[in-house]
């Protein structure tokens, strides 16, 4: 019974029409729990002593930053199912995943830079954790341009999954290298303040704009794979009935 | 004649009928570092403090330019297919492929590098500890440039992308030679930092040619 339902996945016209549901599913928590989390953050969560009304960006800024290295994971975990099981499914997640995982992290960099001005003073700084997010940017570009850059579908999906994982495994290394970089050349001119215990009254939000946040990026996750299902059965009969039906 | 021997002999041939490729990426880093002076100022000791970085960056970039053909030409005349007839592992002949291509290709470029230290006016025991750096850290490199070009192999005019896609992991190896350098410039321990390097440069030597025999698997034979 258990293999039955792992072979489902096997199979893009299951996918696709199940997915519609979780997609709906998503997309409408999302709402909610971003709706929520949002205007309680925005609205009622006390102001900060030190940093005023600038930190609520924390309450996009830390959710999108998690996501950006979570997907990074996410398509390393559905790089290994392509590779040991071959299935198809997964390298179209893979190419969803990068998609979504990049603009997660150039949303993260960007909300980043809007906050470090009025804190830091200036838009960038060689912070480690701001290189870190800079390069794994770079990686999911990477993903990208070597899909794009290469005709034949399944081929190009197996060396982005090997791109991937090669990412993967590099990717501690390139975060623990880039701590280690920081403070041997900068000495703590520009830190990231120090974060006093939140009351729940601030963290509370927080934590629903991150569940909404990660609901948000199943939902385009979803779409994003719906549509690539579709471009890449486009010759198979059951999209042709799926359009006519839809 | 052994597999090994043949493939190591192909590869002094080929780089004696055409030598231009071992001087090109030398010519390459002495025009950047000639460049240097020009764009910065001619002060010999801001060029002392700053020249090492430039020298690496230098030499990363000119290793690059020679990187799309590490697999290309063998692709295209067929000799990537001969390769899955020979009685050895892919990984094995990648490895072979890569350490010829390093000791042929990159280490012309590395001896070129302390003259470019002199013209920048970098001290003597930096430009040691540069020269070694490089020795240790290229074959981690010459691994992923080698990745890159592996992966890019199925698509037809993308010299550059493979060069984009792997820049990245180079992260680490560069943090590491730069600590070594400014400790040499300090005057301070850089043993365990070169060890790092090499622990480094140790792995992506022992892991990578695995990957890249995946990557060149997607080309030859079997998909197609």
């Amino acid at each position: 019974m258990g293999w039955r339902w792992f072979h489902q996945w096997g199979s893009p016209r299951w996918f696709y029409e199940r997915a519609a549901r979780w997609q709906l599913v998503s997309g409408w928590l999302a709402l909610l729990l971003l709706t929520v989390g949002t205007l309680w953050g925005l609205g009622f969560a006390p102001v900060d002593y030190q940093q005023g009304h600038s930190y609520r960006i924390i309450y996009l800024h830390v959710p999108v930053a998690f996501l950006a290295q979570a997907l990074y994971a996410a398509m390393a975990v559905s790089a290994v199912v392509l590779f040991v099981w071959k299935m198809k499914l997964a390298d179209i997640g893979i190419q969803a995943m990068a998609q979504v995982g990049l603009g997660f992290t150039v949303l993260a960099l960007v909300s980043g830079a809007i906050w470090g001005k009025p804190t830091w003073g200036t838009y960038w700084v060689w912070d480690a954790r701001l290189t870190s997010m800079l390069i794994l940017a770079f990686l999911y570009l990477g993903v990208i341009g070597l899909r794009s850059a290469i005709a034949d579908p399944d081929q190009a999906g197996k060396a982005c999954a090997i791109l991937v994982l090669v990412g993967v495994v590099n990717l501690p290394i390139i975060k623990y290298s880039v701590e280690w970089w920081n403070t041997l050349h900068q000495p703590a001119s520009l830190k990231l303040t120090e974060k006093p215990a939140m009351p729940a009254s601030m963290w509370v939000p927080l934590l629903v704009n991150i569940l909404g946040y990660y609901v948000a990026a199943a939902y385009l996750i979803f779409g994003f794979m719906r549509g690539l299902v579709l471009h890449r059965e486009r010759r198979a009969s059951w999209v042709r009935e799926v359009i006519a039906r839809d | 004649m052994s597999v090994e021997r043949r493939l190591i002999a192909r590869e002094w041939r080929l780089l004696v009928a055409k030598p231009g490729d071992v001087f090109k990426p030398m010519w390459f880093l002495m025009l950047v570092i000639s460049m240097v002076p020009m764009a910065l100022s001619p002060d010999s000791s801001l060029l002392a403090e700053i020249g090492s970085a430039m020298i690496w960056v230098a030499t990363l970039l000119a290793l690059l330019l020679n990187t799309d053909h590490l697999f290309r030409d063998d692709f295209n005349d067929g000799v990537l297919e001969q390769w899955l007839f020979f009685n050895r592992p892919l990984a094995w002949l990648v490895v072979l492929k890569l350490l010829s291509h390093w000791c042929l290709y990159v280490v012309p470029l590395i001896l070129v590098t302390p003259v470019a230290g002199l013209l920048l006016s970098i001290p003597a025991n930096v430009l040691l500890a540069l020269l070694i750096t490089l020795l240790i850290a290229t074959p981690a490199l010459t691994c992923f440039t080698g990745l890159g070009a592996a992966l890019t192999l199925g698509s037809s005019r993308s010299g550059m992308l493979g060069v984009l896609v792997m820049m990245p992991l180079f992260v680490p190896v560069i943090i590491l030679a730069s600590g070594v350098l400014v400790r040499a410039t300090e005057g301070a321990e850089v043993l365990p930092l070169l060890a790092l390097l090499g622990a480094f440069s140790m792995a992506s030597a022992t892991l990578v040619p695995f990957a890249v025999s995946a990557a060149l698997k997607l080309n030859i034979g079997g998909s197609n």
